[in-house]
């Protein structure tokens, strides 16, 4: 018998405990059950998927299929994509998939990711050719692939039919003059007490300036990189903005205006047009959030009288793609997951749940036809393009154009002082 | 004799210094360096001297948002100097219900930036806002804070005050409280009047205690961004930017991190050399105290 105490701790004793418990911690991931895919994206793109939902998650049987269970990570927009760079810029990254939006993967970018050419050789993607050519191009950087695209956003221009019932007006406008005078009739204070303005706008996106320049043919930055192709159209779709804000048919608040609130504000019945993407149409209309269930619709963004049946006016389309960071792990699962998430079963799930589709054939699929704003995105979508294309000064170079345009709608700024200047501030970025 | 003192102390003091390392030193001098290069994502560092610091200091939107800040900092801090002063020794001189207002008063602290931003938004919106329709009702003019940057500076620095005036109140609160009461007896006999002994006894005996709270608020004002950036995200174009609006601005939206980091060392240079005088006035103070 000892009457040692066998609590007392000895060198020996702690030194096989560390290196013990190190090892044990090393061979950790063998203990887990399965497989983890990390995905960083926008909580839109989780939430078209339906993961979670029971019988609507549309990649349950991929899940089970492959074993995996999928992380999700998501931010807003910019902070996504400012977290994926820098993921996809470290020696490695625990994130296996990213979205990202097409006016991002400039040439330098796109060296963070892995090019996807190869892997649609080996293991291709149900009909890849049924995918949007234009989004496909956007997603291809020097001629690789580096993101299979996944959404995309088309501006349309959404009214409030009761509003426009309540002041007399039978029909949505088919000009942009049209327009601006619909949206100063619609300026007054409705039935039901509430002040309405004819167009709530937000101030911090290029989105709204160009859409209103290419109503009259121009354009910010056009996809051969020609800044200001058409001053004098810029001019005057400044122009437009600057009268509406004077007459009030803009809010006071414009400046300070942001996305989510043109949403609230249609919804409240304090707008009476705003332009946002088609897919905000259920929004727009959910029972729950909107008096106006029902009657906020939506239609192209109209051109103006002048290039009417001339020209088609070339709306605005934001497009979002899947890519694999180059320093990540298990790029096999990844690229299994994008081959699910394209597919045409899960394309035609996604827009149903309110996701931009990127196959022409989900437009025909007859379960989505009766989409009340389908028919229209489809036909705004043959001539949309985004809002500018991506170079590595395309956030400065938004920032100035927004600056200037600011200042000419609010009245500091002559217009054509502001047009001059959006094109000797921003020329410099272009040729950098 | 001594360096073995050394050594046997070091293993103690130690984890404090590779937490300073780590999360202080280290970093700073990798802003530095970061500094004296141009970066951004998938490209690699360049060196480029001081052009960085050049390009800051000659951007006419860096110069509005510093001369933007040093307006803020000295309108806020000063006005919620002169507001917590006055409420501590309104508090000290005895209120009915003292505890009830004590929790009133404190609670803006326990608010959210973000929650009082979007309260202050609904609160001031130029169209609906109910603090907007009463000075209308009242004939009085608005706060036209979405159009007009003046007015929009106006209500970033009362937001400001109205945030951290607890923080201000609290310090100089209880330096009030601590002041023996005999000293104003003694003035009393001595024949002072109510304002000589808040110029003789409560001024110089506050003095401390008010210089440690203006010495963080010019620090914590100088790096002001929530306040700023959620309510009006620097615009109407550019005009209410703050210098740590601008910063995030070039990290983040621009991905230019060599112009962040010097932004980032000019702003630590110039909140120093703002609080220059406060930090000597403290360190007169403390050599005083010790003789």
């Amino acid at each position: 018998m000892s009457d040692k105490v066998f609590t007392n701790i000895t060198r020996r004793g702690f030194l096989g405990t560390s290196l013990g418990g190190a090892a044990m911690l090393a061979a950790g991931p063998s203990f887990a059950v399965g497989k983890t895919l990390n995905v960083l994206s926008h909580k839109v793109h989780q939430t078209v998927l339906g993961s979670g939902s029971g019988d609507g998650d549309l990649l349950k049987d991929w899940r089970t299929g492959n074993d995996a269970e999928i992380v999700w990570t998501t931010f807003d927009s910019n902070p996504l994509q400012d977290r994926l760079f820098r993921e996809a810029s470290l020696n490695t990254t625990d994130f296996n998939v990213g979205y990202i939006v097409d006016n991002r993967p400039t040439k330098q970018i796109a060296a963070m990711f892995e090019p996807l050419d190869s892997y649609l050789e080996k293991d291709a993607i149900e009909d890849f050719g049924d995918i949007a050519p234009g989004l496909v191009q956007g997603m291809t950087v020097d001629g690789k692939l580096i993101g299979i695209p996944v959404r995309h956003a088309t501006q349309g221009l959404f009214y409030n039919e009761a509003l426009l019932e309540e002041q007399g007006i039978s029909a949505p406008p088919t000009t942009l003059e049209e327009l601006v005078e619909q949206a100063q009739k619609l300026t007054f204070t409705s039935k039901a007490g509430t002040p309405v303005a004819g167009m709530v706008l937000a101030s911090d996106l290029a989105v709204f300036p160009v859409m209103f320049a290419r109503a009259f043919g121009g354009d910010f930055i056009n996809a051969k990189f020609e800044l200001l192709p058409n001053p004098e159209a810029m001019e005057k779709g400044l122009t437009v903005l600057r009268k509406m804000f004077e007459s009030g048919a803009l809010p006071r608040s414009y400046a300070t205006t942001k996305n989510d609130d043109q949403v609230t504000w249609l919804q409240q019945g304090r707008a009476a047009f705003t332009v946002l993407p088609f897919a905000r149409n259920a929004q727009l209309n959910n029972k729950e959030q909107s008096k106006f269930p029902g009657k906020i619709k939506a239609i192209e963004f109209p051109i103006s009288s002048d290039l009417k049946g001339k020209v088609p006016m070339s709306s605005i389309v934001e497009a979002w793609g899947m890519v694999i960071p180059a320093n990540s792990k298990d790029k096999e699962l990844s690229w299994k997951f994008i081959k699910e998430v394209s597919s045409k079963r899960v394309t035609l799930g996604m827009a149903r749940n309110g996701n931009g589709p990127v196959r022409v054939s989900t437009y025909a699929d007859q379960s989505f036809v009766n989409n009340p704003v389908a028919a229209v995105e489809a036909e705004v979508l043959k001539n949309a393009r985004g809002a500018f294309p991506p170079f590595p000064e395309a956030a400065r170079a938004q920032s100035i154009f927004l600056e200037e345009v600011q200042l000419a709608v609010l009245g500091r700024k002559e217009i054509k002082e502001a047009v001059a200047s959006i094109a000797t501030r921003v020329k410099p970025l272009l040729q950098a | 004799m001594r360096l073995n003192k050394i050594t046997e102390a070091l293993p103690f003091l130690a984890p404090v210094q590779i937490l300073i390392l780590s999360v202080i030193v280290i970093p700073s001098l990798y802003v530095v360096w970061l500094s004296l290069n141009a970066s951004s994502f998938g490209q690699s560092a360049t060196f480029v001297g001081l052009d960085n610091y050049i390009r800051v200091l000659t951007d006419p939107a860096f110069l509005l948002a510093l001369g933007n800040t040093v307006l803020i900092v000295i309108f806020a801090v000063h006005l919620e100097l002169a507001l917590g002063l006055g409420m501590a020794l309104l508090f000290a001189s005895g209120l009915p219900f003292r505890r009830v207002l004590l929790v009133a008063v404190l609670a803006p602290y326990a608010v959210s930036e973000v929650i009082a931003v979007a309260m202050w938004r609904f609160l001031f919106d130029p169209d609906v806002g109910p603090v907007t329709a009463m000075l209308t009702w009242l004939g009085l003019p608005m706060l036209d804070w979405s159009f007009e940057p003046s007015h929009a500076l106006i209500m970033i620095g009362l937001l400001t005050i109205w945030l951290h005036l607890p923080f201000t109140f609290i310090i100089l609160y209880a330096a009030r409280l601590a002041i023996p009461k005999d000293l104003y007896e003694a003035a009393r006999i001595d024949g002072a009047t109510a304002f000589d002994a808040f110029r003789r006894v409560t001024i110089p005996l506050l003095g401390p205690a008010i210089v440690v709270a203006l010495l963080f608020r010019y620090i914590f004002a100088f790096r002001i961004f929530s306040e700023v950036w959620l309510m009006t995200q620097g615009g109407p174009a550019r005009s209410t930017e703050v210098v740590a609006v601008y910063l995030y601005q070039e990290a983040f939206s621009f991905n230019a991190f060599g112009t962040a980091a010097a932004t980032a060392w000019i702003m630590v240079l110039a909140s120093l050399l703002l609080a220059t005088g406060y930090v000597f006035l403290l360190r007169k103070q403390v050599a005083g105290n010790v003789h």
